[in-house]
């Protein structure tokens, strides 16, 4: 497809579920009423069909001899924007010597080693893979800042562009089912719609702006389908948390998106991320500066990807219907943080000390979390700490290119293929619970059913081929992506400088993907092994899925056997995305030592598994009665939510507490003693009855007077 | 003649002003015949003064459209670019409360409350406009004697009462400090004429001189904080706020701050001998007392919103901490200035901020005006339980102007805060960095409490059945209010041109 078609396309793709949002959200109630689904469908559908157009045809644009005449103005932007860049950097170096003499020679070797790095790589040429950028309108351009509405597809953009609209799609097929008669049904289509144009733009962006505008787009969307239904208080209350615990990583964000704008002048992904030369330049003025960006970055990426401490909101998210736990919480919003550390991975590569960061909270992150989900007996809640384990596991990969510039590449393409299948196996298994909570009569628990093997069929089969996708079962989509990311640990765990680091967390990557496995299949065997055993909600005959809910399960179940399989062992996956502007595309290599150990890995945890709950059902609890306290640990969720409590939400009560005490006494008791001294004098305000008036102007006052005499001490 | 002449060409500076105020004159002059003496009115007069005060604000609009800047003025007028953008923004401003003053008022009072808008209007622009101390003075004054007026009209219960002679009392104090500020600055220059007053202020001897002058700038300043609601100068708020009614909460959250920013605005730059806006930023004194202030402010403001649970005065607190963030940009001013021309101007984000700010605050009022009844007016969170789902349209955009208040996309309130991160942010002290951290800071902080009040609506049932009372105007003013904040966040490039262009950056 020729170039020029391309533009309408990538419009094409946001501006669809915008347009069914807005009907949806106009006609909805009133006209569209059970039919709301309709102007989704097929908005998803052609943002589908869209994306796939530019996924095969987007190798082809060349971006070096074929450039739009945007781009190339750009590039010229990009020349400019090198001058003040450059200054701004010159005026750092002060602050920074300070720094780095204090932290000694370490230090000093380190930067010598990152000089030399760099020196290698502004020889080689900038690495720009095909990319197509399609210039909307200006939209912002404040003093130095620049920020034209822009939409961006490369290799990485594209790829992600696929699997959401794909996902979505099935998502809101499935949908559709879920909430058959549910009375915000056209509001839940609307909102679905909101969130797929949002998140189209916010892999589109071509700017950390635009980015961060609509990454708090998908969290407001989150946040409406999350407390979708109000009137549980437990919705309510989710909503608000996941709310506010992301706005405290887009407080990271921002301050990181500020601190690009400073040092580089720009803030478009094409300026930022597309020249080395200048990343290196700067960083070898002011060496602080990129771990500090990186950092920020990560801040935010944390807040979204729900890693510790931030993770808290993501299990409680969980109050939302199913389908959305499928599409926000498990495919596609929470791997906005790992897309964005990835986007930015010519910046990380400057901050070996961040990455480590990024590899050791993935870590604790998916062990924590794994450990949490042994014991947890609600099946969506499982499947959410699940998600919150296997977010960890990506974010261990990315920060692999710690320990050299030739694991940067593989490291990303392990955490990105991780992100890629866990959205089909992750969606196939909440939409497949989703299909035993609509059976059960919305019961969740899995203590309350068993044996469901008989009357859910086609909800067997596919959970079972998402639990083993998760697990990690040879073949199956899971397996080839925990591979790359053990391999690319290994490979990190062998390197000199942080082998121990890496060989630690390889360690730990073991035992949380051994629990993994064996949390997955308590879950299934729990779930459809067993008697027999229906909760009184669901009535006599539990109905099976209905078609419009079947096929997506169907679906969705061939793409997490397959997917992993036509993609991985191809290098067709990593061939493509390696394209992206920024990364280095190398070779594929078969680990078969880490394959065996993944066997190894995934036959232990499902076999202890059916040891427990299928051969010995009696056993586990006598383990939960010997190692109570551990289980109390794990299945208080590690106190994590209370330990948040005492430390970030009493004492900022505290301070609003504080603060209301200190008006009312303090500043009040200052207020009636002001007051005091006129209503002595004379009796005639006496009538007003709340705040006394003569004493808040005694207060005018006295701050008048302090402001007069603070400024002529400083004067 | 020549006397006659000045007049005349002063007179055609100012002619939007003027038709305001022949409005007032004749609205002030008529009233009394169309209302009984027992105070009975025919019933829908207040469409007709409604109609007449739309009509004069269109024309006033109309002739401010057409009229002439004329940047070299010496006389008691001086039309530049910066009154241009503040007549502009009051102007509009001034449309969109007169629509919610019409739901609001009574038949009896309508004329009366009218023409109080209309004078306060016009005051607003005196003070971008003037060329004078004194002129700058009676302006202010223009402003505040009608909004007590304005303020005792609204409602006739003893809460209203309160409130209206607390602002009273307090504004008549304020007023004080300003006056005695602006007699120190005479006395010391001799002379009242701003152009005048600059030449001397370049000429004034370092040492007893200045210290004077800067004492007496802080004094204006401190009497001027009064109505930006900056701490410790803010108590009346609360107490004002949730006293009166919602029109005149929705004119006071908004017309005293760009009084209070123009006046600034007009006098720091003159006494301290700069011309041009775009050039002037204030004396380092001077700018760690107003970051101080405005890290004071904005944390103080958001922090005591978050336990309010009389939505007006969580309003209230949410005003003040916006007159906190505004002042993130009077500190920064245009620290760069003239050396580097397209650099991030924080006066620039402050002229964006305002009529942004402006916009989402109105439009909050005016659907709280809505949403309510005369009998039962909104005043808890607990009265906007479910509005969802009563008054769906109304709770969308309110809900929309709530988020613009908090700062987030997709809405003008994010450009406007990202403005004034981006000029402090850039100005690269230590002090603008802190200001630029504790204005992201809080607007995390924020993002709590606003989106309690979306919360309620949303997420909580609805516990009282509220009978419909046809509240049109209000509605459309807040649907004007909440489709222009999306809009800001789309296109926002005019506006801040025109901000820009306001403080004398010429945008490339």
């Amino acid at each position: 497809m020729s170039e020029e078609l391309l533009y309408p396309l990538l419009w094409l793709i946001p501006v669809a579920p915008l347009a069914s949002a807005i009907v949806t959200a106009l006609l909805g109630p009133k006209v569209l009423k059970y039919r709301s689904h309709l102007p989704c469908w097929s908005a998803l559908a052609v943002s589908f069909l869209s994306s796939l157009v530019l996924l095969y045809s987007l190798p082809s644009v060349d971006s070096q001899a074929n450039k739009p005449e945007i781009w190339r103005a750009g590039e010229d932007a990009t020349a400019q924007a090198e001058q003040p860049a450059g200054e701004a950097a010159t005026a750092q170096p002060e602050s920074t010597d300070g720094g780095s003499a204090a932290s000694g020679e370490s230090e000093e070797s380190r930067l010598a080693a990152a000089v030399a790095a760099l020196k290698a790589k502004s020889d080689a040429e900038p690495k720009v893979g095909p990319e197509i950028v399609a210039f909307g309108f200006e939209w912002l351009h404040v003093g130095k800042l620049e920020v034209p509405f822009e939409l961006r597809v490369d290799s990485i953009s594209a790829i992600m562009l696929s699997m959401v609209t794909g996902v979505s799609l099935l998502v809101a097929m499935f949908g559709s089912g879920y909430m058959h008669h549910d009375a915000g049904y056209p509001r839940f289509f609307a909102a679905v719609s909101m969130f797929v144009f949002s998140m189209c733009m916010l892999v589109m962006a071509n700017s950390f702006v635009l980015l961060f505008v609509f990454w708090e787009m998908v969290g407001l969307c989150s946040y409406l389908l999350i407390g979708f239904w109000f009137h549980k208080p437990s919705a309510a209350a989710a909503s608000k948390k996941a709310f506010v615990v992301n706005r405290i990583g887009d407080f990271g964000l921002i301050m990181a998106i500020f601190l690009i704008w400073t040092s580089f002048g720009s803030v478009s992904f094409s300026d930022v991320l597309g020249n080395p030369a200048t990343i290196a330049r700067l960083h070898s003025v002011a060496p602080s500066l990129m771990p500090a960006i990186c950092f920020c970055l990560f801040l935010g990426a944390m807040g979204k990807s729900a890693q510790f401490p931030l993770q808290v909101w993501l299990p409680d998210a969980m109050e939302g219907p199913t389908p959305v736990s499928a599409l926000i919480h498990a495919a596609t919003m929470v791997t906005a943080g790992i897309y964005l550390v990835a986007r930015c991975t010519p910046l990380f590569e400057y901050a070996p000390l961040v990455q480590l960061t990024v590899t050791g909270t993935g870590a604790i992150t998916a062990a924590l979390a794994a450990l949490i989900a042994l014991t947890q007996t609600d099946l969506k809640r499982v499947l959410a700490y699940s998600t919150v384990s296997q977010l960890g596991f990506m974010f261990m990969a990315l920060g692999c290119g710690a320990a050299g510039a030739e694991l940067v590449t593989p490291a990303v393409t392990a955490g990105m293929f991780h992100l890629f299948t866990h959205a089909f196996f992750k969606a196939l298994l909440f939409l497949a619970a989703g299909s035993v909570m609509h059976a059960m009569g919305d019961v969740i628990d899995m203590r309350r059913f068993s044996g469901l093997k008989r009357a859910l069929p086609i909800t067997h089969w596919t959970f079972l081929v998402g639990a083993a996708a998760l697990a990690g079962v040879p073949l199956l989509a899971g397996f080839w992506s925990k591979d790359e990311i053990l391999a690319v640990l290994i490979a990190a765990a062998k390197t000199s400088q942080y082998g121990l680091f890496f060989g630690i967390v390889l360690v730990i990557a073991s035992l949380t993907a051994l629990l993994t496995a064996f949390y997955t299949f308590r879950a299934y065997f729990m779930t459809f092994c067993g008697p027999e055993k229906f909760p009184e909600e669901a009535g006599h005959h539990p109905h099976e899925a209905t078609p419009i809910m079947a096929w997506p399960l169907r679906i969705l179940a061939v793409s997490a056997l397959l997917i992993g399989l036509a993609v991985g062992p191809t290098h067709l996956f990593a061939g493509y995305l390696q394209r992206t502007t920024g990364l280095t595309p190398v070779e594929g290599h078969f680990h078969l030592d880490v394959m065996a150990l993944s066997v190894f890995i995934a036959t232990t945890g499902i076999g202890l598994a059916w040891m427990l709950y299928v051969a010995m059902p009696t056993v586990p609890a006598k383990i939960a009665t010997v190692l109570k306290p551990f289980y109390a640990l794990s299945q208080g969720k590690f106190f994590l939510d209370e330990i948040l409590l005492v430390l970030v939400v009493f004492p900022l009560r505290a301070i609003a507490w504080l603060s209301t005490l200190f008006d009312r006494l303090v500043i009040d008791g200052l207020i009636d003693g002001v007051a005091r001294v006129p209503r002595t004098l004379s009796d005639r305000l006496k009538g007003l009855q709340g705040g006394p008036v003569t004493a808040y102007a005694g207060v005018m006052w006295i701050g008048m007077v302090a402001a007069v005499v603070l400024a002529m001490t400083l004067l | 003649m020549p006397a006659f002449q000045d007049l005349n060409q002063a007179a055609g500076l100012i002619i939007p002003e003027i038709i305001l105020i022949a409005t007032v004159c004749i609205m002030f002059l008529a009233a009394p015949f169309l209302v009984s003496e027992t105070g009975k009115a025919s019933a829908g007069l207040r469409h007709r003064w409604g109609v007449l005060t739309s009509l004069s604000l269109l024309c006033a609009l109309w002739a401010w459209l057409k009229a002439p800047l004329d940047v070299a003025a010496i006389g008691p007028f001086q039309p530049d670019e910066f009154a241009w953008y503040i007549r502009g923004m009051t102007l509009i401003a001034g449309l969109l409360l007169t629509l919610i003053l019409w739901d609001q008022t009574e038949d009896s009072i309508a004329a009366e409350s009218f023409a109080c808008l209309l004078a306060i209007l016009a005051g607003v622009n005196f003070v971008a406009l003037s060329n004078d101390l004194v002129g700058i003075f009676l302006g202010l004054e223009m402003v505040s004697i009608p909004t007590y007026i304005l303020l005792y009209l609204g409602r006739q219960d003893w809460m209203s009462r309160e409130a209206t002679i607390k602002y009273f009392l307090l504004s008549i104090f304020s007023s004080a400090f300003v006056l005695f500020g602006l007699s120190w600055v005479f006395g010391l220059t001799g002379t009242t004429n701003l152009s005048l007053l600059t030449q001397r202020a370049v000429s004034a001897q370092p040492g007893f001189e200045h210290a004077m002058l800067s004492a007496a700038l802080i004094m204006i300043l401190a009497g001027l904080s009064f109505r930006l609601t900056a701490v410790p100068f803010h108590y009346y708020a609360p107490d004002v706020f949730q006293g009166v009614a919602p029109s005149s909460s929705a004119m006071l959250s908004f017309l005293p701050k760009v009084v209070g920013f123009v006046a600034l605005l007009q006098v720091f730059p003159a006494c301290m001998g700069v011309t041009k806006l775009a050039a002037w930023s204030p004396a380092d004194s001077t700018r760690f007392l107003v970051s101080l202030i405005a890290i004071i402010t904005m944390t103080f403001g958001n922090v005591m919103a978050l336990r309010q649970k009389n939505v007006l005065r969580l309003l209230a607190w949410s005003s003040i901490s916006h007159g906190g963030y505004m002042l993130v940009g009077f500190a920064v001013a245009s620290s760069f200035g003239a050396t580097i021309p397209d650099a991030a101007s924080g006066l620039a984000a402050l002229m964006f901020y305002l009529p942004v700010y402006g916009i989402m605050s109105i439009g909050v009022f005016a659907l709280l005006s809505a949403a309510g009844t005369r009998q039962k007016p909104i005043r808890s969170l607990e009265d906007l339980h479910g509005l969802s789902q009563t008054h769906p349209a109304t709770a969308l955009m309110l809900s929309v102007c709530v988020f613009g208040l908090s700062g987030l996309p997709p809405t003008g309130g994010f450009l406007a805060k990202l403005n004034l991160f981006v000029a402090a942010w850039s100005e690269n002290t230590e002090m603008s960095r802190t200001l630029a951290m504790t204005l992201a800071l809080n607007a995390v902080i924020a993002a709590a409490y606003y989106l309690r009040i979306i919360g309620v609506m949303y997420f909580e049932k609805s516990r009282t059945v509220v009978d419909a009372e046809p509240r049109s105007t209000s509605v459309l003013a807040g649907a004007i209010c909440s489709i222009a904040t999306v809009m800001v966040f789309l296109k926002p490039q005019w506006l801040w041109d025109a901000a820009a262009a306001a403080v004398g950056l010429m945008m490339s």
